[in-house]
């Protein structure tokens, strides 16, 4: 089977290289008017329902998208964006909820129920390697001549 | 008679029948008179009866505009054309609770057609008990607090709003609310012959066989009612998005992701023997997502925590809601000890090791939805500050699943049951993986870039690939029955998740957004695209008025986006005008016709690569359905492996 142990590395050399390639590759660097699209999807349109500024067709959040241009015309960092925003339109305003006080729950209690799952299940097949095979017994083999006998 | 009247005097006969129908089969179980199930059966068709008499009499008031019956007069309209006008009924809570109620009474009378020949069965019976109290709560609610025949005195003259605008102006709105009841009101079925299985203690694998093609079924109603939703959004919501992590979505998502653990993991119970209580907690949960999902879209709950107590419909879901989980659990708990499974699982690496990873894999997916969802109802519960869980955080957060699970399906589909060598997967995974990877390099010689939309493409052609020749070996061993069944129809829905990951990545990553404001002639550049604007235009409608842009893309075609008036809803909305080719969309929708600056639009447009191939997607993945419902070829009973009996065995 020599060719195809080549095979396989060709294959994980070859996508690995793509990998590397399109992650260092950066296409043309990402214009102000895309930076301040891919910010207004992380706020919530204040007056909508479940709709993004970067969504809403409102008033109020075409206001909020021309803000958030302007300051990314300035060279404002996103924390100072995000200040902003809710400084003036509250918490909710921001689609992130904070990673401390009690919102960090949202982020920590997923994490921490995958790793209990994921701990359950190593113990299960710990459990199951251990465990002998069974065999049949009397009872399991006159079902299955049942069963044989009906067909 | 008045509609409301008739109306009302329906759904008060399909409470008392459902009523009565719990009564007799209660009776039959507590006497064991299997005979009274029989009698049962005709108060099924009392049910469907009535449920459908109060749909006729709710769309004749709304097709007359008889504006004595309340709902008519708060969304019905005598401007709303035809086809519409049919749709509000489910454009609001009343009418849509009613239409659940048609629905799942259909479904009753399905089942009970299905199982004629096995009336005396006692599982049948509890499950029909279950079904009738289920129906029963769904008629209550219309005597109680979400009456669809309330009566309204309409002054002379008088004229209705009309539905929401936004649910008038597109075909899609006829349909997707319908099928999105079929898949969700359809897992009331497996649910009822779970409990069945819990109360007569059978609880092996009858209860799934029986409700097998009824589960699968109901999932590619949700399904191809979630992608129609989708659509309808990407067409007429005017922002070039589709999915929004919106509470409302998740809400129909929430039991898509958890139905979709369960159709993989009853084949390790009908293989294997193994994961009983697990199986019966999925579908349980599934059906109780329906009901929460309800509860979180239709008491107000969102608006504030606080909110719901008002609605009316909010208490009576939320105890509906604990009566099904706390049911459902005592349940459990008493059969635990039959529950155990009897198998064990040789490898993690096998059939059934990725069935449970699967499972692992979309109950994390749920639970990082469901928490998403209701977490701003926590905080404002804990310390009454409202915050919100968006777009970041469910990227973010479901990324890495997603990356897991194309990988998982790509492996799953050709390992072997019980165990297997690392030549066997060399052997099979081969060709699969290369495809895999000449999708990578194909993506970045078309220009792809950054890591995550690659990967994405890589193991979406990983996970096509694989269930490409699992297709192409079945077809070749059994022909065009090679493309039937559950294992190969489910193959070619595999096909149509591929092409949706596919899409969802390259559209998300490569998105572009611009607004532009344009007088007559200007032009703008986006993406390589050329947008002209070439002027506006009036047109008056029965319903609205419309300012549409005219603009011309890529020198090619004119495209009319637009601005509509309803004047009877008193609200304005946007029409999107949507180009769409095989390889990018180009969605343009009008922001504003500024005042006092001649013929001037401000105009957004956003171009998305792939958007069509996620329409095509879900279109697969609902033939792939039809397929695996279609009975493949048969399994002798007495095959060697682990034979489910057929489900008329097990319920005789």
């Amino acid at each position: 089977m020599r060719p195809r142990v080549l095979s396989w590395l060709t294959l994980v050399v070859v996508s690995l290289s793509v990998l590397v390639f399109v992650a260092v590759d950066e296409r043309s660097p990402a214009t102000n008017a895309d930076k301040a699209y891919a910010l207004a999807t992380e706020f919530a349109c204040p007056v909508c329902q479940g709709q993004s500024v970067a969504e809403s067709d409102v008033p109020v959040a075409r206001t909020i998208r021309r803000e958030i241009r302007v300051w990314v015309d300035e060279g404002r960092t996103d924390e100072f964006i995000r200040a902003q925003l809710v400084a003036n339109f509250g918490e909710d305003i921001d689609y992130t909820p904070a990673a401390s006080g009690v919102t960090s729950l949202v982020w920590i209690l997923p994490v921490v129920v995958g790793a209990v799952a994921l701990g359950g299940l190593a113990v299960v097949f710990r459990r199951w390697r251990d465990e002998p095979d069974r065999t049949a017994n009397a009872d399991d083999e006159a079902i299955v001549a049942a069963a044989r006998r009906r067909r | 008679m008045s509609n409301s009247s008739l109306g009302a005097a329906s759904v008060a006969l399909g409470l008392a029948a459902a009523a009565c129908a719990v009564v007799v089969v209660v009776m039959g179980l507590a006497g064991r008179r299997p005979g009274w199930f029989r009698e049962a059966r005709l108060l099924t068709w009392v049910m469907m009866f009535a449920a459908t008499a109060a749909v006729v009499v709710m769309e004749r008031a709304l097709i007359t505009r008889d504006f004595t019956v309340a709902f008519v007069a708060e969304h019905g309209s005598s401007q709303t054309p035809a086809l519409f006008n049919v749709a509000t009924l489910w454009s609001a809570l009343e009418g849509s609770i009613l239409l659940w109620t048609l629905v799942l009474c259909g479904y009753v009378v399905a089942v009970v057609l299905k199982f004629r020949t096995q009336g005396d069965d006692p599982m049948l019976a509890w499950a029909l008990l279950t079904l009738f109290l289920v129906a029963g709560f769904f008629f209550a609610l219309m005597v109680g607090p979400s009456a669809p025949f309330d009566r309204f005195a309409p002054p002379l003259g008088y004229d209705g709003p009309g539905p929401n605008p936004l649910l008038q102006n597109h075909i899609l709105m006829a349909f997707h609310p319908p099928i999105l009841y079929l898949g969700y009101v359809g897992f009331t079925v497996p649910f009822a012959f779970a409990i069945g299985a819990l109360c007569t203690g059978r609880v092996g694998e009858g209860w799934l066989l029986a409700t097998r093609r009824w589960t699968v079924m109901a999932w590619g109603y949700l399904t191809l009612g979630i992608v129609l939703g989708a659509w309808w959004s990407y067409e007429t919501l005017g922002w070039g998005g589709y999915w929004a992590w919106d509470p409302v979505e998740n809400a129909s998502f929430l039991p898509w992701l958890t139905g979709t653990a369960f159709i993989h993991s009853v084949m390790v119970q009908e293989r294997r023997g193994m994961l009983r209580v697990w199986n019966l907690s999925l579908v349980i949960s599934t059906f109780a997502l329906t009901i929460l999902g309800t509860f979180i879209t239709r008491s107000g709950v969102l608006q504030s925590v606080h909110a719901f107590v008002e609605s009316g419909i909010g208490p009576w879901l939320l105890t509906f809601l604990a009566v099904i989980v706390i049911v459902s659990l005592g349940l459990i708990g008493w059969r635990g000890d039959e529950l155990r499974a009897p198998g064990k699982i040789d490898s993690p690496v096998s059939r059934e090791g990725a069935f449970l990873a699967n499972n692992v894999l979309f109950a994390a997916f749920a639970f990082v939805v469901l928490l998403g969802t209701i977490f701003p109802l926590i905080v404002e519960a804990i310390d009454g500050r409202t915050i919100s869980v968006g777009n970041p955080y469910f990227e973010r957060m479901t990324m890495p699943i997603g990356f897991v699970l194309l990988f998982l399906m790509a492996i799953a589909p050709v390992l072997p049951w019980r165990k297997t060598t690392g030549e066997v997967l060399s052997d099979r995974l081969h060709w699969p993986a290369w495809i895999g990877a000449g999708s990578m390099v194909a993506a970045a010689l078309l220009g792809a870039r950054g890591w995550s939309p690659t990967l994405a493409f890589g193991l979406g052609g990983f996970a096509g690939g694989s269930a490409l020749r699992q297709v192409v070996l079945a077809t070749r061993r059994q022909g065009w029955r090679g493309l039937v069944g559950r294992t190969n129809g489910g193959m070619v829905v595999h096909l149509g998740v591929v092409l949706i990951a596919i899409a969802f990545a390259a559209s998300n990553a490569y998105v572009r957004q611009g607004e532009f404001t344009m007088a007559v002639g200007d032009t703008a550049q986006i993406s390589g695209h050329t947008l002209t604007y070439e002027g506006s235009r009036l047109t008056e409608y029965s319903n609205r008025t419309e300012k549409s842009a005219r603009v011309l893309v890529d020198e090619a075609k004119v495209y009319e986006p637009a601005i509509a008036q309803y004047p009877f809803a008193g609200r304005t909305i946007g029409i999107p005008s949507v180009r769409s080719t095989w390889t990018d969309d180009i969605a343009l929708s009008v922001l504003t016709f500024p005042e006092g600056s001649g013929d001037t639009v401000v105009l957004r447009a956003t171009v998305q690569p792939l958007i069509v191939w996620l329409w095509i997607g879900g279109l697969v993945m609902a033939a792939g359905t039809v397929l695996a419902v279609v009975p493949g070829k048969r399994r002798r009973p007495t095959a060697p492996t682990s034979a489910p009996p057929t489900s008329h065995e097990v319920l005789l």
